[in-house]
């Protein structure tokens, strides 16, 4: 059984046709990238999966559970941990508060901890504070941990909101275009975090990219949408190769 | 270069100097002016003692400006920088011990000191005591509202509504059983009961203001911002024609004969135990969600935050103290009718909390106890004082347009601890 | 069916007023997404204004200085109140919001609940706690129509009421200025690179609001003579609600939804103890806006509060 399936899915802004009969399949521990020109549809894909819209046909499994009709919430505390694609970052918080944050599904102090100032309240904090630490290593950036979040440089932003999307201990990683915007040292160090964090956890990643040598570096298999249908599906090689993936999107990016 | 000097003059003038010192400076300051007070006041050719720090007095009396200032200086300024400065090294010394056995313990001992120096400052005039509870009161209704308004960045104006709901269920739970009043029947429970009712009254009046709070949290759900503030704006609106309208609580009359319960430690215990639950939510994870929400709602959701219950307490728990905070504040008037809780109130409540700060524990003390002093000390100005506070507060809003002490966290423990001299 | 026209007639012109006044807030609050707060006080300054204006050009006529008939009088007081306010506008602008236009919203609109009280106070201070009648213009005419009962007065007042709404749509539809408006309300930041500078703009907008206000004042002194410093509270937390309640950008919904809580309170006082309007009428906009959370016109578009 796949860790995340996702099967005809079809969905309809008023009547305008934005994904058509997608399907997915993603197993443990495989990298999955999505590319596609703009308006395709890719992060309305995302966002119906993690459950910001409801999908108007079509099923979504994880683990083999339907997560059709669970709120963004929900579907994120069940192991879809994800990024977005202009880092919705919390303006007013430290970077510590924004991981520590992720982990807000795994308190269990309640209203009462929190207003009281319980015993438990102070070990889970403490607990979630650590692990927030942990995660915040992970991505090289704990020496910022009490900085506010819109005192960091770019790419600084964007580990913290990776390391955000990972302290909800997701089963499949989202990343909406994770080196958007990212200068070619930067987009470097990117590429090694993600493939160190896939061969560390052995975490699930699906990934929507803009820049096909990170797609083609990082996936074992990859997706090629247009106007929200699939037209090819395959590994880098079979992709590069794709007559209608050269003519749809390549022909026009190929110099990337 | 003599610019720094003197910064650096006055810093070391007043640092190094723990809270712990401060208290013990205003609680001998307090305690000339109790017994030193009237003599000193004749010296200088005050009638009394003044009663606002000489602020009123100077404002009524120009010519006995040089003899206030030298009352408050003579009683306040000085033994309150000598004794804190004298006894900054055992007040350290003794800070630094309680913080390491308990922040609870030391958070006991300062706010009992406290509470002394306000006893002891307010027991001069009936005048001081009412101002002090108007204060503590004010503190309360400006932090809950800060709740809403600065952590969760909704623009809600129902505050005077869930004050007027906590008013009356509260005075309903006093007046009722204790009063022989003309709106209600004779009195079935002796008057003895009445303080051992009213946490009870003032949580129900609180739980009335959080249930006529769900009138504006469902709403939010599905919208924020300026159609947000619209709902709440009309739900104050609706409370007070709803008090209006009943006749049973007296109506526009409004409802008097409060039993005399809100004394001031009463108060100064709620203000307190309503400052630290409020705190200690707004710096747990689950009180934090609430900025998390306001700053990018869709970023919280995917990070596995409940929006709709952080909206949900948000509104609840905000309400929840405007009510207690009604409910006391009925009784210390001992009156309230529907007027008061109108557009007025709102505007005022609304001027403590952005003057004081956004998102700030601090802030909303700052504010609420700021405004009100401001208030009290310009009495004497009439109709003048309409026109600099609202000045003041404009000047406010464009330097600093988040507030005096906006976004900063109120963390007991580096409130009590020991200051040390080096920076 | 007498009762019911009669109620009609009032309520056109009691919503006249409230649609005049929510027009200045929705164009404030449209183009420069602030809540103006101080907009009802400005609303009271109109009308002292107007006070003030048709009172001195009595006494001209009356001492023989210049002779002015009584129409023209009212023509003359409309245009110059409207002048005046429109500089009280502006200066409210300049003072109190330009300072704050980066600011969080919500510090404007304490801006404006204080520029408010200062009006107020000020106004208080100027003239004492007496209450001024407004001088009677125009002789009271009644009109007897099948039992309903007309005052040229309350004609008038809605005829120059909507001729004004329909002036700005005008204005607002046709005129480059208009145009700018338009682009302002839809982007704020576009109207820098269109050459013209945000403060015309704002300038602009506070003016004609505020003129607005003006005409709304005396029409207001016409009908019920009796100003007193604090008249605008109410009318301009009404008018506030009215405007919001049209959706932001669109001018005809703040007429509309104005005329709506005209058109309700009256309604309400028709049909229940007048004691119970405020009750209904606002409960009737709460569930308005529980199932049209954006108005009526408006976008759904979620203004938040820029923190």
């Amino acid at each position: 059984m796949s860790l995340l399936q996702v099967e005809k899915m079809t969905h309809y802004f008023g009547g305008l046709k934005a994904v058509y009969n997608y399907n997915l399949q993603i197993d443990p521990g495989q990298i999955k990238g999505l590319i596609g020109p703009n308006g395709a549809g890719k992060s309305t894909i995302f966002n119906l999966i993690t459950g910001i819209y409801k999908p108007t046909e079509g099923d979504i499994r994880l683990e083999g559970k339907s997560i059709v009709g669970y709120k963004p919430h929900q579907v994120a505390a069940m192991g879809l941990g994800r990024t977005f694609q202009n880092m919705q970052l919390w303006r007013h918080m430290t970077v510590l508060e924004h991981v520590k944050m992720a982990r807000y599904s795994k308190l269990r102090y309640g209203l009462c901890g929190a207003f009281f100032g319980t015993a438990k309240r102070r070990r889970e904090e403490a607990e979630s504070d650590e692990k927030a630490h942990y995660f915040l290593n992970m991505f090289g950036v704990d020496p910022l941990a009490d900085q506010n979040i819109f005192n960091l440089p770019y790419g600084a932003q964007r580990r913290v909101e990776m390391a955000r999307a990972m302290a909800t201990e997701p089963k499949v990683l989202f990343l909406d275009e994770p080196t958007a915007g990212m200068n070619p040292e930067e987009l470097g160090r990117m590429v090694a975090t993600i493939r160190q964090v896939h061969e560390e956890l052995g975490l699930a990643i699906f990934l929507i990219e803009h820049r096909l040598r990170v797609v083609m570096e990082l996936c074992e298999s990859i997706q090629t949408l247009v106007f929200g249908e699939i037209i090819a599906e395959g590994t880098p090689e079979e992709i590069r190769s794709n007559p209608k993936v050269i003519d749809a999107y390549l022909g026009k990016d190929v110099v990337e | 270069m003599t610019k720094t000097d003197k910064k650096h003059f006055f810093s070391r003038l007043f640092s190094g100097i723990p809270v712990l010192g401060w208290l013990l400076g205003v609680l001998i300051a307090v305690l000339l002016e109790r017994y030193l007070g009237e003599a000193l006041a004749e010296i200088l050719g005050l009638p009394k003692i003044p009663v606002l720090f000489g602020f009123v007095i100077m404002l009524k009396k120009p010519a006995l400006i040089p003899g206030s200032l030298a009352f408050v200086i003579l009683i306040y300024i000085l033994p309150i920088w000598i004794i804190a400065r004298l006894s900054a090294p055992a007040t350290n010394a003794a800070a630094g011990f309680l913080v390491r056995r308990s922040v609870g313990l030391s958070a006991m001992i300062h706010l009992a000191l406290l509470y002394a120096c306000i006893h002891i400052w307010s027991d001069i005039s009936a005048y001081r005591v009412l101002a002090l509870k108007l204060t503590l009161i004010s503190i309360m209704l400006t932090l809950s509202l800060n709740v809403v308004n600065g952590y969760m960045g909704e623009f809600s104006c129902s505050h005077p509504g869930f004050m007027a709901l906590g008013a009356y269920v509260c005075s309903i739970f006093t007046v009722g059983p204790f009063i022989n009043d003309r709106f209600f029947d004779q009195a079935i429970l002796p008057l003895f009961l009445a303080p051992y009712i009213f946490p009870v009254a003032l949580i129900f009046g609180g739980l009335a203001a959080a249930a006529g709070a769900l009138f504006v949290a469902i709403p939010s759900f599905r919208t924020r911002g300026d159609y947000l503030a619209i709902i709440s704006l009309a739900f104050m609106f609706i409370v007070k024609s709803l008090i209006e309208n009943l006749e049973f609580v007296g109506g526009p009359r409004g409802l008097g004969g409060q039993p005399d319960l809100a004394s001031l430690p009463t108060v100064f215990i709620w203000t307190v135990l309503c400052v630290w639950i409020i705190n200690n939510f707004v710096r747990s994870t689950l009180g934090k969600a609430m900025n998390a929400v306001r700053d990018d709602e869709l970023a919280a959701a995917a990070m596995t935050v409940n929006t709709r219950n952080t909206k949900m307490t948000a509104f609840l728990f905000a309400a929840f103290w405007a009510g207690v905070a009604g409910g006391l504040f009925a009784h210390v008037l001992r009156y309230v009718n529907p007027g008061t809780f109108g557009v007025q109130n709102l505007a005022e409540v609304l001027a403590m909390v952005y003057f004081g700060g956004l998102n700030s524990v601090y802030g909303s003390i700052v504010g609420a106890v700021s405004l009100n002093l401001l208030g009290e000390a310009l009495r004497p100005l009439e109709l003048f004082k309409w026109i600099i506070i609202p000045l003041l507060l404009i000047l406010v809003m464009i330097f600093r347009p988040k507030g005096l002490v906006a976004f900063k966290e109120f963390d007991p423990r580096r409130v009590l601890q020991p200051k040390l001299k080096s920076e | 069916m007498v009762f019911f026209f009669q109620n009609m007639i009032n309520a056109l012109q009691w919503g006249s007023f409230y649609a005049l006044i929510a027009l200045g807030y929705s164009m404030v609050y449209s183009i420069l997404m602030l809540f103006n707060f101080a907009h009802g006080d400005i609303f009271m300054v109109g009308a002292y204004i107007g006070f003030g204006v048709s009172t001195g050009l009595i006494a001209l006529t009356a001492t023989g200085v210049i002779a002015l008939p009584n129409w023209l009088i009212l023509v003359l007081t409309i245009l110059f109140s409207m002048f005046l306010t429109s500089l009280v506008g502006m200066l409210v602008e300049r003072i109190g919001y330009r300072p704050l236009r980066e600011a969080p919203r919500a510090s404007a609109a304490i801006t404006g609940l204080m520029i408010g009280i200062i009006l107020e106070t000020g106004n208080l201070a100027l003239l004492g706690a007496r209450r001024v009648s407004f001088p009677s213009l125009i002789e009271t005419t009644t009109y007897n129509l099948g039992g309903v009962y007309i005052t040229n007065k309350k004609i008038m007042i809605v005829v120059v009421s909507l001729a004004i709404m329909l002036a700005l749509d005008q204005f607002i539809r046709r005129s480059k200025w208009g145009m700018a408006i338009r682009a302002m309300a839809f982007d704020y930041l576009v109207v820098p690179l269109m050459g013209i500078s945000i403060n015309t703009i704002a300038r602009m907008t506070f003016a004609i609001g505020s003129a607005l206000a003006a005409v709304a004042g005396i029409l207001f002194g016409m009908a019920y003579p009796v100003l007193d410093p604090y008249m605008g509270i109410l009318f301009g937390w009404k008018a506030f609600v009215a405007a919001i309640l049209g959706g932001r950008g669109s001018i005809m919904g703040a007429c509309l939804a104005g005329f709506l809580l005209g058109f309700i309170e009256i309604f309400v006082a028709m049909i229940f103890p007048s004691t119970l309007r405020d009750l209904i009428a606002y409960s009737i906009i709460m569930l308005i806006l529980t199932f049209r959370p954006h108005g009526f016109f408006g976008e759904p578009y979620s203004a938040q509060l820029r923190l």
